[in-house]
Order: structure tokens, then sequence, then C-alpha cells
């Protein structure tokens, strides 16, 4: 029997015996779950096991039933603000902070660590934090609005519908402006000096290198980073949570998909807290298939582009 | 071909391997928590013979709540329990009252759910009794004795079987700085128009009047609307009128109520909208805001926060010319998870909630919660008993307006307490007016409410 696996192994690659632990670990605890989670979406019942088969009619009432569909259609807008929000701004600001650090100056190392610093804090502590900061009773931004004279300046940051989207995006984009920071910055130190002095012998200015040289040679880290932003805001639960509450504060405006579900499908809407975990797999199941588009669209542009190189 | 099928087969034996590491374990559970039961069985029999033998075996039960905030207080409870009956010991063990809902759902889908626990009113509650989580409490000696079908009523199914053991009511008022209502020469309102003209003096004085706010959307619905729908629809008669389709859920006396949100609107903080639950307790206590609406259970936390001037609460006013109903609500019970092996020592815990020395220990350890048992104990705090006197001035209490049957709709989504505090905030806001509010209100139950389709006949 050894002697029959060993031979076996030997003749069909031995990677098969290293695969199959990790395999199984995401078969069972990621796979599985994900299938089952689907198939509990064509059924309704109460509880965290619905029983009653119902095939389509959760994806009928999200699309048709006016109460759900304003609900489904105003979370994938907000995730979609939320998620435009920290790919624009968060990672331009990571490419910035990146190509500063990438410089030789003193201090290098006490700015790339205070960079980094608020992603190693829980999001709970952060969105905490903040909330207090936004306060607009004794809250530093407004007392600082207030001080030097621009009252008027001074807004209710959480509880205006148009700000408190935006806001709570920038809070998160403070947290975690680190990460692409951190990734841009092993991309830039990865350029050859070689390539950078032959483009400054040859006159090239600090702009051009960096649009013409350091810019393009990025550009497989920008794809990760540009999936990695989709993938986690797409998934975004934990700053809304902390800073807006599972109902997406004030008047939904920054419910997020994950939140609409965690509504729906695990607590059930305030005060009777009676989950509907059949829709609830409905829109995690829509939140499965938007983030699989999505990452296959940038797969086979990422292809495309290594065939073009 | 033979390697293919090879190859399958080890996969296989992996995965077999795999699952049948988990299944073992839990197939292994239940056999573990029969025999401890096996072994209970006999000295259940037994029990009602030795229950004063002082050699019983010690059992510990585990309490499940979300008053976090109580933790001090039921220890001296549960301690005096202890006292009485010292083969029992009860653990307190409560969870934020946000995650409590989710938290002990997960803990009896999983099995690992305390022996008792805090039971929510009316769907909630239900809903965890009907799905077979907690026992019956049909057959618990002296229940229908010691509480009243009123008090049983939100924890007991439509043909009247209790599920849990009714410990609190919670009433509703507002808060207020008698120090600043001195300094403005301002007394007790009694209507609601006095109530106006108070918070008018007080905003032209540079104070805030009220420091509700809507950053805790809750807030605003449950402790503002639900207490002063009762005195606009005439308490608890009027509900029913509501509940049965003699009345639709837009008509004169609700379009009222949305109408005192309205009138409420011009002295809340004017950053009322990222003013939190929070915030709105500490404006009070720190004398920039006058007044406040919340539940008695904010008694606790004021008193800790010991502002520097006298303060009390009054019964929220009726418009001139109306009766005064109070919002004295329903809000806690125990029950008992249906899976725990300690059931007997459960049973004898449950009973002893509708004792006087419980009524007393938890009336006065947590001040704001009033016991309901027949019992009645003597309490001690003063704010309590000034909440306490709202109710035999008033012309009757009621429950919160939506939580009979409007809490929850069958989709578990829009229940109509949410179409309400979504339209309150409307209002607020000036985005509707009270009677769209209440349009929308009506609208949304009609959907799936029978009574409200044919309502008005």
């Amino acid at each position: 029997m050894i002697k029959n696996l060993k031979k076996y192994f030997s003749e069909n690659g031995i990677w098969l015996l290293f695969v199959m632990p990790a395999l199984l670990i995401y078969l069972v605890f990621m796979a599985a779950p994900l299938l089952d989670s689907m198939r509990l979406s064509f059924y309704t019942g109460k509880g965290y096991t619905p029983t009653e088969f119902v095939g389509f009619k959760n994806y009928v009432d999200l699309f048709t039933n006016p109460l759900w569909r304003e609900r489904f259609l105003g979370a994938l807008k907000n995730t979609i603000i939320f998620f435009s929000i920290h790919m624009i701004i968060q990672n331009s600001l990571g490419l910035f902070f990146a190509n500063l650090l990438s410089a030789e100056f003193k201090g290098r190392n006490f700015f790339r660590t205070v960079i980094f610093a608020p992603a190693t804090l829980s999001v709970l502590i952060t969105g905490f934090l903040w909330t207090l900061i936004l306060n607009p009773y004794w809250g530093a931004i407004n007392q600082s609005l207030k001080a030097i004279g621009l009252d008027s300046w001074a807004k209710p940051w959480l509880g205006d519908e148009h700000l408190a989207l935006p806001v709570i995006s920038l809070t998160s984009v403070w947290q975690w402006v680190g990460m692409p920071t951190v990734l841009f910055l092993a991309g830039l130190l990865g350029i050859s000096d070689e390539i950078l002095e032959a483009a400054r012998v040859d006159g090239a200015s600090n702009w051009h290198i960096f649009w013409k040289i350091k810019f393009p040679l990025l550009k497989p880290v920008i794809g990760v980073v540009a999936i990695l932003t989709f993938v986690d805001n797409f998934n975004a639960f934990d700053v809304i949570f902390a800073m807006a509450g599972a109902k997406g504060e004030p008047g939904y405006s920054t419910d997020l998909l994950a939140t609409f579900f965690y509504r729906t499908g695990i607590a059930g809407e305030h005060p009777a807290g009676i989950p509907n975990m059949g829709m609830g797999a409905a829109i995690a199941t829509l939140i499965f298939i938007i983030l699989m588009v999505g990452v296959l669209l940038w797969l086979y542009s990422s292809r495309k582009n290594e065939e073009l190189a | 071909m033979k390697k293919t099928l090879f190859a399958l087969l080890m996969v296989l034996a992996f995965v077999l391997a795999a699952c049948g590491g988990a299944p073992a374990p839990a197939e292994e559970a239940p056999a573990a928590e029969e025999a401890p039961a096996a072994e209970e069985a006999p000295a259940e029999e037994e029990a009602p013979a030795v229950e004063e033998a002082p050699a019983a075996e010690p059992v510990e039960l585990v309490l499940g709540s979300w008053r976090a905030d109580d933790v001090d207080a039921w220890d001296v409870i549960l301690a005096k329990f202890n006292e009485e009956h010292p083969e029992i010991s009860v653990k307190f063990d409560p969870t934020s009252p946000v995650d409590y809902d989710t938290t002990l759902r997960t803990q009896l889908e999983t099995g690992s759910a305390p022996d008792l626990f805090f039971v929510r009113s009316f769907a909630t509650g239900l809903d965890l009794f009907e799905q077979g989580f907690v026992a019956s409490m049909k057959d618990l000696p002296g229940i229908h004795d010691n509480f009243n079908a009123g008090a049983l009523a939100p924890w007991s199914t439509a043909d009247g079987e209790p599920f849990a053991v009714p410990i609190a009511a919670v009433s509703h008022g507002i808060y207020y700085n008698q120090d600043l209502f001195e300094a403005n020469g301002i007394a007790v309102p009694q209507t609601w128009e006095e109530l106006l003209a108070a918070a008018q003096t007080l905003k032209d004085a540079g104070v805030i009047p009220f420091s509700n706010g809507t950053k805790d959307a809750w807030d605003i619905n449950e402790v503002v609307m639900m207490t002063i729908i009762p005195n606009n629809i005439g308490g608890m008669d009027g509900r029913m009128a509501y509940l049965n389709g003699e009345r639709c859920f837009n008509d004169a006396d609700m379009v009222a109520a949305y109408t005192q949100i309205q009138d409420l609107a011009p002295f809340l903080p004017a950053d009322f909208t990222a003013t939190d639950y929070y915030t709105s307790e500490q404006l009070f206590v720190q004398g920039q805001a006058a007044m406040y609406f919340d539940g008695s259970w904010s008694i606790t936390p004021v008193e800790k926060d010991a502002p520097d001037f006298n303060w009390s609460v009054f019964a929220a006013p009726p418009a001139e010319g109306k009766d005064q109903y109070i919002s004295f609500h329903m809000d806690a019970a125990i029950g008992m998870n249906a899976a725990t092996e300690n059931a007997e020592a459960a049973q004898t815990f449950l009973e002893w909630l509708a004792t006087e020395e419980f009524g007393e220990a938890f009336g006065n350890g947590v001040p704001g919660f009033f016991p309901v048992s027949n019992n009645v104990p003597t309490l001690t705090d003063p704010v309590a008993n000034e909440f306490l006197s709202f109710n035999s001035k008033a012309a009757g209490t009621d429950i919160r307006f939506v939580w009979e049957k409007l809490m929850a709709q069958p989709d578990g989504f829009a229940s109509p307490y949410t179409v309400m505090n979504d339209g309150v905030i409307a209002v607020l806001k000036g985005e509707q007016t009270p009677q769209e509010a209440a349009d929308s209100l009506q609208e949304a139950i009609a959907t799936w409410y029978e009574p409200a389709q044919n309502c008005g006949n």
C-alpha cells in the first residue's frame, strides 16, 4: 500500500499530496458553505435554517417588490460610491505616499510606520474614535472650526444624508491607506536603479520618470491593489456598523450591501430581530456574483495584457 | 485508468477522514448530554421528597440577558436567591443590548445557549417559542395566580399559553432640569400646549429645550413617538380599534401624533440628525438641554452621571381637552431553554421570580424597571416612584403602540415599526407632512395586515 502510494505520487507529481490539505480545508470551510448558502437562497422560513422551497421568489421580490428593491438598489449604489472613494482617493494617496517614501530622507522609516499604523487597529476602535471626533457638540473637528470662526463649516457630519457616506468612507481611507502604500512601495523599490539612472542621464525630469518609467512598471501592482480594493470594499461592513449602525443611518444613506445583508439575514430589523435567512442568502449570493464578475473581468484583462506584453 | 481510480479513492478517503472527524464528537455530544440526564432522572422523581435535604447536588445555572449595565445589581439579586436555595447558584451572563437577539439566536441554533435567558416581548419571544427553543411555562406552579393576564400576554401564545415569567415593565416620560425650569419660571406642563410654550421660553433663554436626536433612529420612535401616541389615540382602547380595523392608521388621531412630532422639531438640537442616544443624555446631564424624552431605564445612568442640578421626570402631557395615557411597557421576562439539563433547578428559580423578595431586590437594584408580579414591593428610588405615580393619575396605561402585532411583518422587512420610524424622521426634517407620514404607515400596513385593508368601516 505504502509502496504503491509512493510509486503513485512519484509518477504523478508529489504536488497533489501537498495541495490536498489546503484543498480540503477550502472545500469544507469555503466552497461547501458558499454552495449551501446559495441553496438557502431558494428557501424561506423561520430561524437560520429555512425549510420551505420557494424557487426564485426571494430574487423576484428583491427586484420587483418596491420596498425590497428600493433598499437593495440603494445599498448597491452606496456600495459603488464607497468603493469608488477608496479606489480613487485611497489608492491615489497610496501611490503618492509610496513615491515620497521611496526616496532617501531622514525619518523615512518613522513615516513608513506612521502611515501603516492605523491599519493595525480594530475598525470598531477607529470607528468609535472618529464618531467622537465628528460629534457635533464636543467633537474636535467642529470645535476647531468654531474656534477659528468657521461656524458655518461645522456640519452634522454623520447626520447629513449627503455627507455621512463620504465622511465615513474617508475615515476608512485614513485607516487603510497604508495597505496600497506598502504594496506600491514594494513595487517601486523593485524597480532597478539602473533604469532610473539611465533616464536621469538622458535628462528626464522626476515627473517624466514617474509617468514614463515607474508608473508603467507598477501596472501589475496597480492591478493587484485595484482588485483587493474591489473585493474588500464590496464586502465592507464593519466601519458602517461601527459608525452608522446596522441600519445605515441616517435614512439608509450609508447602507451597504453587507449591512443590508446583515440586517435581513442575520440580525433582523430592530426591534423584532427576526431574520429572513432565505432572503439574506439571496442578497449574499448576489454580492458573490458581483464580486465574481469583477474578479473574472480583471483576470481576463490582466491575462490579455500579459499576452500583449 | 486504474491510477485515476486510486487517486479518486484517496481523495475520498481524505474527505471521509476529515468529515468523519467532525461528526464523531457531535454524535458523542448528545450521548454525553443524555448521560447526566439519565442519572438525574431518578433524582428528579425523588426530588419532591428530598427538596429540603441539604445534601442536594449543587447546580450552576447561567442566566443570559441584554442588561449589561446591571451586572452589579444582578449579582446582589442572585446572591439573595442563592441564600434561599444554597444548592442552586445562578451566573448572570449578559450581552450588549444591540447584539443580544442575534447572539441568543445563534446560541440556541448551535445548542450553546444559557439555561435561562431574558425573553423579548411579543413577536421576538413568540418566534423563539414557536421554534421550540423556549420551554412552555403553562405548568409552572402559580404562574396564573402571581401574574395578571395583562402581564403574561406579551409572553403568551394566541391561546394563552405562557412561555416566560415576566419580570419588568418600563415607563416613558420626560426628564427635566428642575433648576432650569425654576430659573425660567416654568411650571411642570399639564397640556401639550403648555409644553410647547415652556420649550419656547427655554429656547429664547438659549437652552436646548429637548436633547433627543435621530442619529440612533430608534430613540425618536421608541421614546418620543410611542410616548405621545397613547395621549393622541386614547390609550389601549384606541390602539385596539386600530388593530381590529375599526380605525385606519392615517386617521385624525394618528395624524395628530405625527403633528406633535412636527411641533417638537424646532425645539430639538440644531444638529439633531447627528445626535445619538448617548449624546442626548449627556446634553441633559451637562445642563445644556432642559428636557429629554426617555424611558425609566435611564434613571440609573443619569444618577451615575450625577448632574449638579435638581432633576425629575413628568409624564408626556396630552393636548388640551384630551385624557392622559401612560406608555407603561412590558419589557422583560425570563424564559427557560427548552434544551437545558437543569430544568428542575431552573424552574425553582423561575418560581422565585414571582416572590416579593425578588421584586424588592430587583425593583430597588435596578430602579426604573418595575416588577410586575402581583406581590408588589415598595420601591425606594424617588424618580422610580415618580414614574410609577404617573399610572395612578392617568386615565390608563398601555404598551408601546406597534409591539403587540405590528412590530414585525411576515417578510421580516419594512415592519410598521420601521415605517413609522422613517416617517417620524421625515416629518422632523420637513420632508413629509404628518398626513403623508400617516398615509405611508397605513399603506405599508395594509399590504399584509388584513384588518387594515378594510379599515374604518
